[in-house]
């Protein structure tokens, strides 16, 4: 057969014309829809776990009381982070003090630092990415009551997004979330204090660098920012109804690290994180087990050594479809369908079932002779063909 | 990517995307499944989606993946409590051959179309999926290298080797 001609049978033989029913997709459509709202709530779920770490952090907070704003640096103080507070008083630290309102609230972002080993606190991504930014911010509220103490059930119901933004990236991709980041918050005098940490983002000095705030959630919506993709510009939308506002980070330029911010986003684009990969390489590796052992039978070597007892005669069900071997307490019953080709004598690749408890590892697996009798039989897995131990241990119930 | 573009990726890729779990699974009932797995996994992914950057290959990717793991499962299943094979075999019978067949289509005979769904089927994975994903999703080597993960010469060698592997079935086979 000519090369095209082949090519063309291909095409045409294994073109699928199975399509999906109009109810189908319009259930799909309506599950994607509920998804929509499923998500917003299992993402407030997740705020009230960075809140429980928040209360921990407060509980160490001495509630004596402040007449003005705290500093940076007494707020990393109050949260027990002393080396911070140290850092906020350092040369490479950045004293802002603006403050600007939005909504019902009045915001001050009163400082950042960045670099490597500055909290007391480690967060696990450090290890990859070594240097962090930090920052304070207080919100009071602009009628002038105070905000509600991490005690009260109030605390925490107007949530807020505090996150620096690079200018020219899109910011529902490039956040504190997506940047390792998290923060601490307390409330001393009916001031809310939030400190920030994420990886570091002076290295996108020359980019620019916002830090957004907005308030209803805590996290990134388009309904509070607009993104320009032509000019990579961020601003805050006017017709948010809660708060939404942007700070320019005052970074100096001279730190910008241009190779290493592309790596560092690059990072971010990667499309799995390295669990995701070892879950994949996990299933791969289990596949391919799976396909070894298979080969193996199909060319007729030994997997193992077979339970003598163990080969039976498999019975058939009612229907005749399905065989059933049974060997001591051991009992399975499978599809006959496909199991052999036609006229195929020998042992199939098809059915296997395994078992093993870590030590040992058992195959169920069938043959027929040339009189058309179909038995069963356990082997004995030789070690060489266990399963690597990551996988099945996994499993395991 | 929002959730009104994902909705417009059912309309736009639907028919491909169930036509590739088709092939996969070979069952209707399976196909549904993971058809709808398959687009709402793309929901919680969709962060990482980009209208412009071939969302049909990232939504076939996920559909290989979720495969996979039904198959890992179920074989943990079957060792626990075995049960029904999974019946691959079945899958791909003639059922799935349009009736109506055009006076092009007829040419081929049903018997022949049947034997390379058959011989498709009881390929390697590592052969039928970029064979699936090129003749069935009609992809391109760019697209199943990056859907797979794997280097664009692999997925050369995997189609070449796979269409070897039919066409020496088909010959020992064929009437």
């Amino acid at each position: 057969m000519k090369d095209m001609d082949f090519e063309h049978l291909l095409r045409k033989s294994l073109a699928s014309e199975a399509e999906p029913e109009d109810e189908l997709n319009q259930m799909l459509i309506d599950q994607i829809k509920e998804r929509r709202q499923l998500k917003t709530r299992y993402r407030k779920r997740l705020s009230v776990g960075l809140l429980a770490i928040v209360f921990l952090l407060v509980l160490s907070v001495s509630a004596y009381a402040a007449v003005q704003h705290f500093s940076a640096k007494q707020v990393a103080e109050h949260l027990s982070d002393q080396l911070l507070a140290e850092a906020f008083e350092s040369k490479n630290a950045v004293q802002i003090n603006q403050s600007k309102t939005s909504g019902d609230y009045h915001f001050t972002l009163h400082g950042l630092v960045s670099g490597a080993g500055l909290s007391e606190f480690k967060f696990s991504s450090e290890e990859i990415y070594p240097d962090r930014t930090y920052a304070v911010v207080s919100i009071t509220r602009q009628d002038g009551k105070p905000m509600p103490p991490t005690t009260d059930p109030e605390y925490g119901k107007d949530s807020f997004f505090i996150s620096p933004l690079i200018k020219g990236q899109k910011p529902w991709q490039v956040n504190i979330l997506s940047m390792n980041g998290g923060y601490s918050e307390t409330v001393i005098d009916g001031i809310m204090y939030r400190l920030i940490a994420c990886d570091d983002v002076e290295i996108f000095a020359d980019q620019g660098v916002y830090l957004a705030i907005s308030s209803g959630s805590s996290f990134y919506s388009n309904d509070a920012f607009v993104y320009d993709e032509n000019t990579g510009e961020i601003q805050a939308r006017e017709d948010y109804p809660g708060a939404s506002l942007l700070f320019d980070l005052p970074f100096d330029v001279t730190k910008a690290d241009h190779e290493k911010a592309e790596a560092y986003l690059k990072s971010l684009a990667a499309p799995t994180s390295a669990e995701e990969d070892s879950a994949e390489a996990g299933e791969d590796e289990w596949v391919n087990w799976m396909d070894n052992i298979r080969a193996k039978i199909r060319d007729g070597e030994t997997i193992g050594e077979t339970i003598a007892e163990s080969v039976k005669e498999v019975t058939y069900d009612d229907s005749g479809k399905n065989l059933i071997y049974t060997y001591g307490e051991r009992r399975a019953t499978m599809s006959f369908e496909g199991m052999f080709e036609d006229g195929q004598i020998g042992f199939t690749d098809r059915g296997i079932s395994f078992s093993g408890d870590g030590k040992t590892y058992e195959a169920l697996i069938f043959h027929r002779d040339e009189h058309g009798i179909v038995t069963g039989r356990i082997i004995i897995l030789d070690d060489q063909y266990f399963p690597s131990e990551a996988e099945p241990a996994k499993e395991k119930r | 990517m929002d959730i009104d573009e994902l909705i417009e990726l059912v309309q736009l890729h639907g028919k491909s995307i169930y036509g590739f779990c088709y092939k996969l699974t070979g069952t209707k009932e399976e196909t549904d499944d993971l058809y709808q797995e398959t687009f709402l996994k793309a929901v919680e992914l969709r962060h990482k989606m980009d209208g412009e950057r071939n969302p049909k290959a990232f939504l076939i990717a996920i559909a290989v993946r979720l495969h996979k793991n039904h198959r890992r499962k179920h074989a943990w299943r079957q060792r626990i409590a075995p049960t029904v094979v999974l019946d691959e075999a079945a899958a791909n019978k003639p059922a799935s051959i349009s009736k109506e067949a055009t006076p092009e289509e007829a040419v081929l005979s049903l018997e022949l179309r049947t034997m390379i769904q058959d011989a498709a089927h009881h390929l390697d994975d590592k052969l039928k999926l970029p064979l699936y994903m090129f003749y069935t999703a009609d992809m391109t080597v760019e697209e199943i290298a990056s859907a797979l993960r794997i280097p664009q010469g692999t997925v050369k060698s995997r189609l070449y080797k796979a269409r070897q592997t039919m066409r020496s079935i088909l010959e020992v086979d064929s009437p």
